[in-house]
This record gives C-alpha cells, structure tokens and sequence, in this order.
C-alpha cells in the first residue's frame, strides 16, 4: 500500500483551477467586450431552443434522441483512447512487434469507429432537410398501412 | 484482467494468438462488411447481404474445424481469455449452424415485411460473434462481453417489426429483463472475484476472473472468502438460468418469442440457449469442478455440491412447468416456447451429469450429450418455426392453433414436414429428438451407477424426463390432430414456399433424420479434442 500523500493530487487541483479560470474567464470576456444588442427572444430564459412557457409534453423530433445516442456512443469509444495514448510509450518501449501491434489494434478500433460514423450518415441520421422528412413520412404511411391488415399483395409474397 | 495492463505487469510482449479466435474476427468482420453494403446500397438487397453473410458464417465454420483438426500453432490464449477444446468448438459449429439456418429463414421474409434486410443480416452476425465468444471466453469478463454483444443485437431482432405492438413488447420486455438477468451475472462475476482473493507467501493475492484459476483455487481450498463464493455462484446461476429460460426465470419466455417475429424466435429458442448452455457449463463444471480427493468439509465440494443439486432441481422443475403449461397454450409460437423451456429442462439433465461425473471420459461423453441434444433440438426447432413462419404469413397474423385446423391434406408438404418435427420434438425414435434425449439420460443414467452416493438423484432426474415427455406428447400430437382430423371452416389458401425456405425445410428434415439414424459420427466428432492439446482447459 502506498502512503496517502496529498500533494499527489495537486495536478487535480490544478485542473479544477485551470476549468473554474476557464469558464469564469470566458464569461467575463464576454461581458467586457461583447456587443449586445437585445431582442425579446434573446431575453427569455435560456431553455435548450425551446419555449420556456407552455405545455411541457410537446412533441419533438425523435431525430433529438439518435443524436443524444449517438453522441453518447461516440463519445464512451473515444474514452477508451486514453487509457491507450497513457500507455502507449511504455508498452512501445519493449519492441518493434508490440509497437506495432499496439499501434495496429488502436487503428483497427479507429476504422471500426469510422465504419460506424459513415453507416449513420449513409443512412441519413444526420439529415434534417425537408427531402429527408417527406421521406420518412412516406415511410412511416406505409407502415401505417401495413399495419392496418391488408391482404399482402401478391408481389410482395413472391420469391 | 486487461490486456494492457497485464502486458505492463508481466513485462513481456502479451500472449497473442490471432488464430485461435479466427472464426471470430471473421464473423464479425463480415457482419461489418454487411453492414456497411447495406449502407451504400440504396434499397436493400436480401440476396446480396443475405449471400455474404452464408459466405461468412461458411468461412467461420471452415476456421472452426481447422482450428479443430490442425490447431493453432502457437500456443498464446490472450493470457487465458481464449480456450480452445471441444465444448467451444462443439457449441461454435452449432450457433453457426443455427445463424446460417435463420439467415435462409429469414431472407424472403424480411423483404414481404419491408423491413431493411442488411441491418437485420449484420445483427444477426453480430448477436452470432457473440455467442462465439461466450463459447469460446475462460474469462468470465469475455464471457459477460460476448452475452452483452448477443444480447444487444436480439433486443433489436424482437423489435425489428416497429409497427406491431406486440413485437414492441416483446423487445421491451426482454431487454428490461435482460439487462436484470445481466446485472444478476454481472454481480455474481464481482462476488467471485472477490471471493477468489488468496494468500500467496506474505502477501495477498488479488481475486480472478479465470475460470481455470478459479478451479485450481477452488480445488486447492485456498480462496480468501469461500461464502462470497457461494452467493457469486448463486448469482451467476440465476444469470445464466435467465439466458437458458429454465423453470423459475422463465418468466419472460413465452411473452418473448411469442411476440418476436417468427424467424428471430426460431433464431432465439436455437441459438442463444445453445451459447447460454455453453459459458453455463464452461463456469459451472471448470470453475467449480467435482474433486474426489479433496476432504469434504473443504469448500470446493461444498460449492459443487451445492449448485449440482440446485440444478438438479432446478432441472425437474424446469422440465415440468414447461410441458403442463404448453399443454393449455393456443397459440403455437407459445406452445412451442414453452416446449423450449422444457427442452432446456432435458439438457440440464446432461448437464448435471457432466457436473458429477467422476472422471474424465464420463464427463467428455456428458458434454458432448449436452452440445448434440443443442444440436438436435436447433435442427427440429428451426423446422417447425420454418414452417410456422410461411403459415403465420405476413404481420404473423395466422400464430393460433385454430389456423391450423384442416391444413393437412390441403397443403401436405407443409404439414407431413411440421408433423415430422413435432414428432422428433416429442422424441419418437427415428429422430434426433430421441438419439438427443437418450444421450443426455444415459449420461446422467451411467454416471449414478458410478457415483457412489447419491445415485438415486440420478435416476429419479430421468424418470422425472422420462414421464415428462409422456406429457408432453398431448400438445404435440395436438397440433398434427388439429392439421388432420379437423374441418375448416374459414377460407385458407396454401402458401407458396420459396426456394430459401424450402432448403431450410430441407436440410433440417435431412438433419432430423441423419441425427436420428447415425448420431455416432457427429457425437464423436463432438468428443474429439483438438489438435493442439496444450491449450485445453484444467489437466485433472
């Protein structure tokens, strides 16, 4: 067991210091030597692009969640890049085949991210242009009507 | 634990053997490919994604027997990660089996439900790398990961009809109570890490998820926390009992398969209970293994004791619910879940046995008995879901056993075939469904004329299967009464089989009887060890 040492957590201390000077300063920059020019949107209350007044159970684009999911699904994997790049150099250090073969599993994982990232732009989950959602309406009456048990028509039971 | 880090402790070059986990990385590899066709073809095309992904699993299925009769050379296991010995290669060639099966299945279904055939082919091949690894894991962390990768991918198949509320449902409620079963593992694998801790010299030696150490820790008596052991196994067992749908943890089956589409039922009653199966018995018999020689108060054969009765019982109940709640079902796809919980009763049987054999061979033969009746019970399953399937038509409307009244004679084809698999269901001789169930018997029949104390619960396990199976003949005959001897009354127009799913009903009406005539080759190509010896398992 190693002794509990406090000045072993100074780094962290920096760091809360470097983001607490971070945000304050952006802030305070902002204020000295921003233009304002104040409309009445601009006053309401901040709510994420939304009308801070009114019903809270209106309907959004379920587009919102599949980039919340997807920003979290990117986002976990490139944590895993970290523990990596911390030890890369040691790992390194015990020859050309470990290096290489580090460097390689890391790529591999890189281009599995890619494959993933241009699958979901592929598929159009980044698209918000009026072409997109006519598509996805005609879509979803096709479904609808599907659903409402018509007979299968004969060219979509054949092989 | 991890590869880093172990690499960074060890100070040598980590233990890498790409080979070994070659069915893998190709099954996975081509489940990206697939993806990523169908992400450039603009409408879905089944033939394509659907052809690649047969190549696949064919290419995995090919890796597999080479890894079995060649090896694979060097003798790395990512540091005990991988193993390769018959119950992994056994169980691997049947979920292969099982994808390739659903993916013929599924290829004309997919289209006449409009439904994106790529995303449903490359799920497929993901859910079946994940299964791969939960046969292949002797770490209970690559184990946990290959259920995640399974599990994740069949949440998304159960739904994959987003309009119909019930297919919705069912994926709702399989991933809600998949991920508490998943918890419940999860939990188990951290108590017997932490159980496993043990004093080496002057210090204390942290705990491990290796399931060879575990039972070489277990066997030596020497784990820190034997009672934390005992409650992680009790976790795991509940898990993996989740998994494998058996008696008190089934709960979930017949809402699941009934409300998934009917090809990913087939795909979920065959395939993950076989995956299931396979890490259960993997943890279970390696890692809390059966020592004669250790003293009995000692705490291995306290665990072992403890949980080979509790899958004892485990085992009767299991058989039992499923037969007498199948009886009073009226649809068929849950009829036939049901069927597949008792089913799941039978190969505990074998299971039980494999856990107290007394000796090697005894147990070799058990295992095999268990991943043949996997086999067996894959091969009629996926055929009378074939045929539920092009019964059921499009929006799985027609899932009753009324829709089967009078069919018989009217589409014969269909039903000589559907009578065929329901028999071998029920284990009438001349089937693989008999040859699986007198393999797992009489594995747990020669191991209680062994076993010197205890013998009873041997045979009483295989009267309790044997009589249940008497039961469960009502709600199979049943349903080849119902398809014969009944007027129809509603208008009924034969549906045409397409040529994929006419293969299928093929090659598993070949298989049904293969099985059932000359079950030797397979089992003992089942028993064979692999080439390269060095890397199997724990050496008793």
């Amino acid at each position: 067991m190693q002794e509990f040492r406090l000045e072993a957590y100074l780094p962290i201390l920096l760091m809360f210091i470097v983001a607490l000077g971070f945000a304050a300063g952006n802030i305070l920059l902002s204020q000295l030597v921003g233009q304002r020019k104040q409309t009445r949107t601009k006053l309401m209350p901040y709510e994420c692009g939304k009308d801070p007044v009114g019903s809270a159970r209106e309907r959004f684009s379920v587009k919102f969640y599949l980039i919340a999911m997807i920003f979290i699904l990117f986002d976990i994997e490139v944590i895993f890049l970290v523990p990596w790049a911390v030890v890369f150099k040691q790992l390194a250090a015990q020859g050309a085949m470990m290096r290489n073969l580090v460097y390689v599993e890391m790529m591999i994982f890189v281009a599995l991210l890619l494959v993933g990232y241009i699958y979901v732009v592929k598929k159009g989950a980044f698209d918000w242009g009026e072409r997109a959602r006519r598509e996805a309406e005609a879509e979803a009456r096709a479904l609808k009507d599907m659903q409402k048990g018509r007979e299968p028509s004969t060219n979509a039971r054949a092989a | 634990m991890n590869f880093f880090a172990v690499a960074l402790q060890a100070g040598t070059s980590p233990d890498i053997n790409f080979p070994l986990i070659l069915p893998e990385m190709i099954v996975c590899g081509v489940a990206v490919l697939v993806m990523f066709l169908d992400a450039f073809m603009r409408r879905s095309q089944r033939w394509v994604t659907g052809g690649l992904s047969l190549l696949g699993l064919a290419a995995g299925a090919a890796a597999t027997i080479w890894l079995w009769t060649r090896g694979a050379g060097s003798l790395g296991t990512f540091n005990g990660m991988i193993v390769l010995d018959e119950i992994r290669l056994s169980f691997t060639l049947v979920v292969i089996f099982v994808s390739a099966l659903t993916v013929l299945l599924s290829v004309v279904w997919v289209e006449g439900e409009h439904l994106p055939a790529g995303e449903f082919h490359s799920l497929l091949l993901f859910a079946t790398s994940g299964m791969m690894l939960m046969a292949s894991g002797g770490d209970l962390v690559i184990i946990f990961l290959g259920l995640e990768i399974l599990s994740i991918a069949t949440y998304v198949m159960c739904g994959f009809r987003r309009t119909d509320l019930r297919s919705n449902e069912s994926s709702l409620k399989y991933f809600i109570l998949g991920s508490f079963s998943s918890a419940f593992l999860l939990y188990g694998i951290a108590l017997v890490y932490g159980a496993t801790a043990t004093v080496r010299g002057s210090g204390v030696v942290a705990g491990t998820t290796n399931i060879a150490q575990i039972g070489e820790r277990v066997m030596a008596g020497d784990i820190m926390y034997p009672a934390l052991l005992f409650a992680g196994a009790a976790f795991m067992l509940v898990g993996f009992g989740f998994k494998i749908a058996t008696a008190p943890f089934h709960v979930w089956t017949p809402d699941v398969y009934e409300g998934a589409p009917t090809p990913v039922t087939a795909f979920m009653a065959a395939g993950p209970k076989a995956a299931g199966f396979a890490s259960f018995l993997r943890v279970f018999i390696f890692g809390f293994p059966f020592v004669g020689a250790v003293a009995s108060a000692s705490s291995a054969t306290n665990v072992h004791d403890a949980w080979l009765h509790a899958l004892a019982i485990l085992a009767i109940i299991t058989m039992s619910v499923g037969n007498v709640a199948a009886i009073v079902q009226n649809n068929v796809k849950r009829m036939l879940a049901y069927s597949s919980i008792a089913h799941a009763g039978y190969a505990l049987v074998g299971f039980v046995a494999a856990g107290a054999a007394t000796d090697a061979t005894q147990r070799a033969d058990a295992l095999a008995a268990v991943a043949f009746y996997m086999l067996t019970y894959a091969v009629m399953n996926l055929g009378a879901f074939a045929v539920v399937t092009l019964i059921a038509r499009q929006n799985d409307r027609r899932t009753e056993v009324e829709d089967y009244n009078g069919i018989g004679f009217r589409a014969p084809a269909l039903s000589f075939t559907l009578s065929i698999f329901l028999l071998s269901l029920l284990g009438m001789p001349l089937t693989a469904g008999f040859i699986g169930k007198v393999a797992v018997f009489a594995s747990a029949l020669n191991v209680g004329s062994s076993a010197p104390a205890a013998s009873s619960l041997y045979t009483i396990l295989v009267v309790i299967g044997v009589l249940n199976t008497a039961i469960s003949a009502y709600y199979y005959l049943r349903l080849i009464i119902v398809m014969f001897f009944r007027e129809r009354t509603t208008e009924w127009a034969v549906p045409r089989i397409p040529a994929s799913m006419a293969l299928v009903l093929v090659i598993t009406i070949l298989g049904v009887f293969y099985l059932g005539l000359f079950p030797g080759r397979v089992l003992d190509a089942f028993k064979r060890k692999p080439a390269s010896g060095a890397v199997t398992q724990i050496a008793r």
